[in-house]
């Protein structure tokens, strides 16, 4: 396990005031949340800081923290004391899933994850019942699964209490059906896979909110899918019936003489499936072939001859 | 470890609204106060007049939950959260014009 220098990480001097400590972690926290940054390490760094900014902000835990001295280095291979527990980074088998708020990292677990799942048991008292909470998870699905619906198996690191009553981390492997249609951003609601319940309450239900994986060929607006179709300068001024790859099998498309580079061919209804489906989108992109040999470039030779065209006057 | 599968129903939460106050409270661990809050603001717009009549779509999920986490995180206050998300849905429909326009 490596040493974490919560001083460092929020950029302060260790006597750093609780003031100075609150508008250091105000800035970062500003840069880096999740649900603005575009900084491509955003999540990772904000846990970090919230991980830093809420060991610090309590007197308590920064006097703890501070007995373990000022000597050691960030990163530096740390011995903590022997107790375990607490919740972490997870990635999912059928795609990469997390879970908010709860995903301090190892360092902070050790020194403080005992303390907080003790406290969350006592808290909860012997004769209350409370439904359990709600847990939310991303979940990246391909495009594909969207098109047909799919049942996909996903694992998620999720806290449970123990028979102690203790929180802890076990994965936790879910067979999900998506369903037919889905689209990102939607939501899909599975009923007592959250939280469990206190005292004999309803587990809470965990939702996951769905983003596509990108893919190499499709782009997707909402309901509508975009393609690239590639096609010969013949085939463009010529038109052609040609092959194009679709999510969901194939179809033959006739490309209209004289297209443009850039031109764009709807195919209603071939987006997104459901009640009101979206269209697909193919966009047609001219590839020019090399002149390498003699012969092709006396193709092109032939070409130019055959036209009076000027691509640069207005 | 344990390699149990468990096999559950998931319910797509559609564009119907169909969530009511409660229920998107406690799917997004909110208070009542904020969701009434968010919707003064038109961050949220649910269908129906009165708070008990009230029913969300499941884009509001998704709103919600980054309301929530601004004012956690950041400590922004109501009509900066709509400033905000107003923003990134700014930014994602441009991103997503971007998208259409990228060319191999």
């Amino acid at each position: 396990m490596k040493y974490k220098d919560y001083y460092e990480i929020l950029g302060v001097p260790r006597d750093a005031t609780p003031e100075q400590i609150k508008n250091a972690y105000r800035k970062l926290a500003r840069k880096y949340h999740p649900d603005v940054s575009k900084e491509p390490d955003a999540e990772a760094r904000f846990k970090e800081m919230g991980e830093a900014y809420k060991v610090l902000k309590d007197p308590e835990s920064r006097a703890a923290y501070d007995r373990l001295g000022a000597n050691w280095q960030n990163g530096q291979d740390f011995q903590p004391p022997p107790e375990t527990g607490g919740f972490q980074y997870a990635q999912g088998a059928g795609g990469g899933a997390h879970f908010e708020g709860m995903d301090f990292g190892d360092f902070f677990e050790q020194m403080f994850g005992h303390q907080a799942g003790w406290a969350r048991s006592a808290g909860g008292g012997r004769n209350m019942r409370m439904q359990g909470e709600d847990h939310h998870a991303k979940i990246q699905i391909d495009l594909e699964d969207a098109y047909r619906g799919a049942q996909r198996t996903i694992t998620l690191r999720m806290p449970e209490a123990d028979e102690n009553g203790r929180i802890v981390n076990r994965d936790k492997t879910l067979s999900v059906n998506i369903p037919q249609g889905i689209r990102a951003g939607q939501t899909l609601r599975l009923a007592g896979q959250g939280g469990p319940g206190i005292g004999g309450a309803p587990a809470g239900d965990l939702y996951l909110e769905i983003a596509f994986q990108p893919h190499a060929r499709y782009r997707v607006d909402g309901r509508d899918v975009y393609v690239d179709l590639p096609l010969a300068p013949w085939e463009a001024a010529l038109g052609a019936t040609v092959s194009v790859p679709l999510p969901d099998g194939a179809v033959e498309l006739a490309v209209p003489p004289n297209s443009a580079g850039g031109r764009k061919l709807r195919l209603k209804g071939k987006g997104l499936p459901g009640k009101q489906p979206g269209d697909l989108y193919v966009v047609l992109a001219i590839a020019l072939p090399r002149a390498d040999t003699e012969a092709q470039k006396d193709a092109y030779r032939a070409f130019r001859d055959a036209f009076d065209f000027h691509p640069r006057a207005q | 470890m344990n390699k149990t599968i468990i096999y559950t129903e998931s319910q797509l939460i559609g564009d119907d609204a169909t969530l009511t106050l409660v229920e998107l409270c406690q799917a997004c661990s909110s208070s009542e106060d904020m969701v009434r809050e968010l919707v003064a603001e038109g961050v949220l717009e649910p269908a129906g007049r009165l708070p008990q009549e009230w029913r969300f779509g499941g884009a509001s999920l998704r709103r919600l939950r980054v309301a929530r986490q601004l004012a956690l995180d950041l400590e922004v206050n109501t009509p900066g959260i709509a400033l905000a998300l107003d923003l990134l849905d700014r930014i994602e429909a441009l991103q997503a014009e971007m998208a259409r326009m990228r060319r191999y």
